[in-house]
């Protein structure tokens, strides 16, 4: 909504209060002044005649003027290149120093020719140019003949006005019209207010009845006037228009707009001539292809409000009237309508077909139910402005409305919602300036709603509007008490920390989108297969749905940094996915290029053993035991990880986690050098039971380390390793590699790997005999259970 | 026998003499091997001592040792001296250019959105919010139903939310936890928590939109919690996060599911309030809005609002974090460009 502050200032006294002023008084009260402009601007202007005008000696199109600018500065030389300038018109001239829009004016020569300024287009003086005719936008303007010389021309034109540009919130959609921003704006400068009246006049009813067969059209309102001449509006209305951000057209579709600006109420005029049959009724089941008012054709369906003649669509009822019956040069009979229409169902018309309009977005957001009386306003314009021979009565469909809203609250209640101790009389009167009723009601307060105001339902809107009319620095500022048991859970704690951990051993986190376009929506599925959940209404395709991975986002990450020279990379991020039926957290992790432990001077590729170094790591962070997870090769056709350098991690029959290196099809299919990936289902990580710390008593006797060097087969794990070898004798208490080696000296087939036996006797210290026992068994257990040879 | 005392003493002046050539641990050995071993010279004087007549014997004997003595006492010290100066030399050779780079993994980045989000919710842990976490997939129920935002309000367009295929919806703000947390409330009594988490709207990526983002949604419900809680906690709240100097200011505004509504300004940290271009010129920002409850929310959720009232607020956690550290592009915060992210880390 675009106030002028010189209509406002019609109804209510500005005097002393600038526009920022009321800006900012209005802003903090909830309505949001966006921006203020001045309509037109320019220092430096004053009214000039033309006295006489001879070409350029130097140009074809550039003329010489002299220019009377009145007593004080007598008769200047200009040189200007508008084709209308002549000897004879008043015009606009900006004067030496004059600071325009987006110009200053300076005394210059011109081709060799002296000029001492410019005379001007409106355009220049920053109007919009949709309000401007072709000739005003190409030449200079014209003032009529009467300008007086000399004179500052803005306010002669009414062009010195502020538009203040109203941002308005979704329930305060009264504020629509003029006079409920002067009400608002009395109440908060506390000053009186002015506004204008338009009695509802008895007369015969109009030839046309109105009706309503959809419940989405509850009221409707006609009026008829006869014999109108159509013209130009006068200018006072014309700059009210413009500054209001419409472009005047003639007297009637004027009064349309003016009236609707100034009581928030769409109206829609008909040619009465055009219309096929004597009546209009509402209805919301025409289907097919409509015609409207800006040429372009539309297809109705049902739930679309009609205003019909004869079964056909004379208006789409609240957004647009059709072509057929539209008010042009020639129209002598009119018919007013002033409807109220179901705002949802303007709304969906609306958006469906593209075609929104000042009328259409009113009733969206909602309209009053002031039918007749906004009528009224309408038709006493009509009277003023386009020289009726006759303006009929108004003739009203559903006149039932509901009664103004009554709502008992009290004192207390205000105060105990706000915090505040507001006395009972301000609050009252606070009410009454805002247009409310307001009494004592016994203990209570009986307030009646204004039925402009559809937004005030209950107590606690009573208590909103107190506290914004009254000012929110009236509520004290204070602490509350807690309830009892808060701050972050266990689980809470153990992710943050586990974060924490994460940086600290250098990953950094990210965050990615959740959702993905259509080939990457099943890309990574090991945790979380099943059907992706897609958007049924995306924006694009790049987003459509949403994640079951997280590995395909950090994908994107990584080659976003490949591609602006951060090659190598170590990052981690935490995030929800969903399947069709299913959800989780998961924490993923994502590395490129090398771990560069020393800058540039020490670097390793980071590979499989970084990423489950980081799971171990995990692991040990948590408190959960190792040999709780198991990992296994990771077996698939999916052509993502390296299938020798890749693993699920398994808790019991659980997938805990899915690592490895990039398939270099994979590589080679996103563009990247490297990359290893593992995805961890956070989900089930956090719900395994940590141990605490303890004390462990370490023992008195000595241990001792004995090593032996293995051949076995290439598919022998090192895990069957260790666990045949401890389980051989109770003294082994841990088996450790030192050693992997395959290929020369070593027979296909195989590999040969070296392990420490940690053994310990907790009772005793052990003497060399034991210890040869537990490490024969242990070599026994090997040779006959996995088939190794043991080297001496 | 004075020649065997003046041998001595010529043997000593000699050994001491040929000491000072010495300059290796090796040649040290020589020479002690010369002067002072078994068959060295003066271990052959000793021998002659024999020969002297008994009543000589233990001067003499004195005047040897005391030679013998003062050649071993030189040794000692001379071998002290290479010994060290060998150490030396082989920690000089050991020595590293100071200035070349340590050995380390490196402390990783935050993502400033997590670091924000984070601060935000220690913040109100601390001052005893339990934190709740919702989810990124909700359904009408929760996240317009209960919100007081019934089947055909504006807010429930297809233009603005993401609807999934079947029943669910992406949230298009944190205060779907809301709903949740009162419905579930058993007791239904006192409530605080701090709801952290992303959310969706079907707004195009440009500088200042994001169809993700993210929000802190807070939520304190008691007997008689009012408009001057809520003053005095978000009050605490911006100076904690922008610094003890700021001051907020309420500006009544619109939300389905509290009112009183305000948006809540923050006193501008650069021209500390007179106006500049980070305030357009107001001298206040605005960071979040809030509000009193609204009974007919608490009401969905099975509370009575003749007994509880209380207030809820919701923060915009990439607003914040832009006004913190001068972020341009929101879209920076969905790249994690790891020359971006690098100016980022945990302060505590």
């Amino acid at each position: 909504m675009k106030v002028s502050y010189k209509w406002l200032g019609e109804y209510v006294d500005l005097t002393g209060v600038s526009p920022e002023e009321l800006a900012r008084r209005m802003t903090l009260a909830g309505v949001e002044v966006e921006e203020i402009r001045p309509l037109a601007s320019g220092t430096g202007l004053l009214i000039g005649e033309v006295l006489s005008s001879e070409p350029h000696p130097d140009s074809d199109h550039l003329h010489v003027l002299q220019v009377d600018e009145g007593k004080e500065r007598g008769v200047r030389q200009i040189v200007c290149g508008a084709p209308n300038a002549r000897a004879g018109i008043k015009v606009i001239v900006a004067t030496e120093g004059a600071v325009l829009p987006e110009a200053t004016i300076r005394r210059s020569k011109i081709r060799g020719v002296q000029s001492e300024g410019m005379c001007c287009s409106l355009l220049e003086l920053g109007m919009n140019r949709k309000y401007l005719s072709e000739s005003q936008c190409a030449g200079i303007e014209e003032l009529p003949p009467d300008a007086p010389v000399g004179e500052e021309p803005l306010s002669y034109l009414g062009l010195d006005d502020v538009v203040l540009e109203l941002s308005l919130l979704a329930n305060r959609s009264d504020m629509n019209a003029m006079v409920q921003v002067a009400q608002e704006a009395a109440t908060l400068l506390g000053r009186e207010l002015r506004l204008p009246k338009a009695p509802l006049v008895e007369g015969k009813d109009p030839s046309v009845l109105p009706s309503s067969l959809t419940p989405r059209c509850s009221r409707f309102a006609l009026a008829e006037c006869r014999g109108v001449k159509i013209h130009p509006s006068p200018r006072w209305l014309r700059l009210r228009l413009i500054a209001s951000g419409i472009r005047p057209i003639n007297n009637i579709v004027d009064i349309g707009n003016y009236a609707m600006l100034l009581t928030g109420q769409p109206f829609n005029m008909y040619d009465l001539d055009k219309l096929p049959e004597g009546r209009l009724e509402a209805r919301d089941d025409i289907e097919g292809e409509w015609e409207a008012m800006d040429g372009k054709k539309y297809l109705l369906q049902k739930g679309d409000i009609s205003i019909a003649s004869k079964g056909r669509t004379m208006c789409l009822g609240g957004v647009m009237t059709s072509m057929e019956c539209a008010v042009d040069g020639s129209t002598r009979n009119i018919l007013v309508e002033s409807a109220l229409f179901d705002g949802p169902s303007v709304r969906r018309t609306s958006l469906r077909l593209g075609l929104a309009s000042e009328s259409s977005q009113r009733f969206a957001k909602g309209v009053a139910p002031l039918q007749e009386e906004s009528l009224a306003f309408a038709l006493a314009l009509v009277k003023e402005l386009a020289d009726p021979d006759s303006v009929s009565g108004i003739a009203l469909y559903g006149g039932e409305r509901p009664e103004r809203r009554r709502i008992k609250t009290s004192l207390p209640f205000i105060n105990r919602r706000l915090g505040t101790a507001l006395g009972e009389e301000e609050v009252l009167l606070a009410l009454r300036s805002e247009g409310f009723r307001a009494e004592k009601d016994g203990e209570g307060i009986l307030v009646e709603v204004p039925l402009r105001r559809i937004d005030v339902l209950g107590e606690a809107d009573v208590s909103e509007e107190v506290i914004r009319l009254l000012g929110y620095e009236r509520v004290p500022s204070r602490l509350p008490a807690l309830p009892p048991e808060g701050g972050l859970t266990p689980r809470q704690e153990r992710k943050r920390a586990l974060r924490r951990m994460l940086r600290h051993k250098g990953l950094s986190e990210a965050l990615t989108y959740s959702l993905l376009p259509k080939e990457e929506e099943d890309s990574y599925p090991y945790l979380l297969p099943g059907e992706s959940l897609r958007v049924r209404n995306p924006l694009t395709e790049e987003r459509l749905s949403y994640r079951k991975s997280l590995l395909p986002s950090l994908l994107e990450t990584l080659l976003w940094n490949q591609a602006r020279q951060s090659g190598d990379l170590a990052l981690f991020e935490i995030g929800e996915v969903f399947s069709k039926g299913k959800g989780g957290e998961r924490l993923a992790i994502a590395l490129m290029g090398e771990r560069r432990s020393r800058s540039l001077m020490e670097g390793a590729p980071y590979g499989f053993f970084d990423l489950k170094g980081v799971l171990e790591d995990i692991l040990q962070f948590l408190g959960i035991k190792e040999s709780r997870v198991r990992f296994e090769p990771l077996r698939s056709e999916r052509q993502e990880f390296h299938p020798g350098r890749s693993a699920v991690a398994l808790v019991g029959k659980e997938t805990l986690a899915v690592l490895g290196e990039l398939h270099p099809s994979e590589l080679k299919k996103r563009g990247l050098r490297s990359g290893s990936l593992m995805e961890i289902d956070l989900s089930l990580l956090l719900s395994l039971p940590g141990e605490g710390s303890k004390a462990r008593v370490p023992s008195r006797f000595p241990g001792t380390r004995r090593d032996l060097a293995l051949l076995v087969r290439e598919e022998v794990p090192f895990r069957e390793v260790r666990e045949t070898a401890q389980r051989a004798s109770r003294l082994i208490k841990d088996v450790l590699p030192f050693d992997e080696y395959r290929g020369e000296g070593i027979p296909a087939g195989k590999k040969s790997l070296a392990i420490a036996l940690f053994l310990q006797d907790e009772g005793k210290t052990l003497g060399e005999e034991k210890i040869q026992g537990a490490v024969l068994k242990a070599r026994k257990a090997l040779e006959e259970k996995l088939g190794a040879e043991v080297r001496e | 026998m004075e020649d065997l005392i003046q041998e001595a003493r010529r043997l000593r002046e000699e050994a001491e003499k040929e000491l000072h050539e010495v300059l290796s641990l090796p040649s040290l050995q020589e020479w002690r091997n010369r002067h002072l071993s078994k068959k060295a010279p003066l271990s052959a004087l000793m021998a002659r001592l024999r020969e002297a007549p008994p009543e000589e014997r233990g001067s003499l004997g004195a005047g040897l040792n005391e030679a013998r003595k003062a050649l071993e006492g030189l040794f000692g010290e001379k071998e002290r001296a290479l010994r060290e100066e060998a150490l030396t030399k082989k920690l000089e050779s050991e020595r590293v250019d100071v200035t070349l780079p340590g050995r380390r993994d490196g402390i990783g980045a935050i993502n400033p959105f997590r670091l924000i989000e984070d601060e935000i919710v220690q913040i109100f842990a601390g001052m005893g919010y339990r934190v709740e976490e919702g989810h990124d997939v909700e359904t009408e129920r929760y996240n317009f139903e209960l919100l007081n935002m019934p089947e055909g309000h504006p807010a429930r367009d297809m233009q603005d939310t993401f609807y999934l295929e079947g029943e669910g919806l992406l949230r298009t703000q944190t205060s779907a936890s809301q709903a949740h947390v009162l419905e579930e409330n058993e007791e239904k009594g006192p409530l605080a928590i701090i709801s952290p988490g992303k959310c969706y709207r079907r707004d195009d990526d440009d500088m200042t939109h994001s169809h993700q983002f993210g929000q802190v949604e807070g939520l304190l419900v008691g007997e008689g919690v009012s408009m001057a809680d809520l003053k005095g906690t978000l009050a605490l709240f911006a100076r904690k996060m922008f610094g003890e100097k700021r001051e907020i200011r309420l500006r009544s505004s619109y939300f389905p599911f509290t009112e009183p509504s305000v948006e809540v300004d923050v006193s501008c940290a650069r021209c500390e309030g007179k106006g500049c271009s980070m305030c357009k010129g107001t001298g206040w920002i605005e960071i979040l809005g809030a509000g009193e409850v609204h009974p007919d929310v608490l009401r969905k959720g099975g509370y009575d609002p003749e007994r509880y009232q209380g207030f809820a607020f919701g923060v915009g956690i990439e607003r914040v974090a832009m006004l913190r550290y001068g972020i341009d592009d929101i879209r920076r915060f969905y790249q994690d460009d790891a020359r971006f992210l690098a100016g980022f880390r945990e302060e505590d």
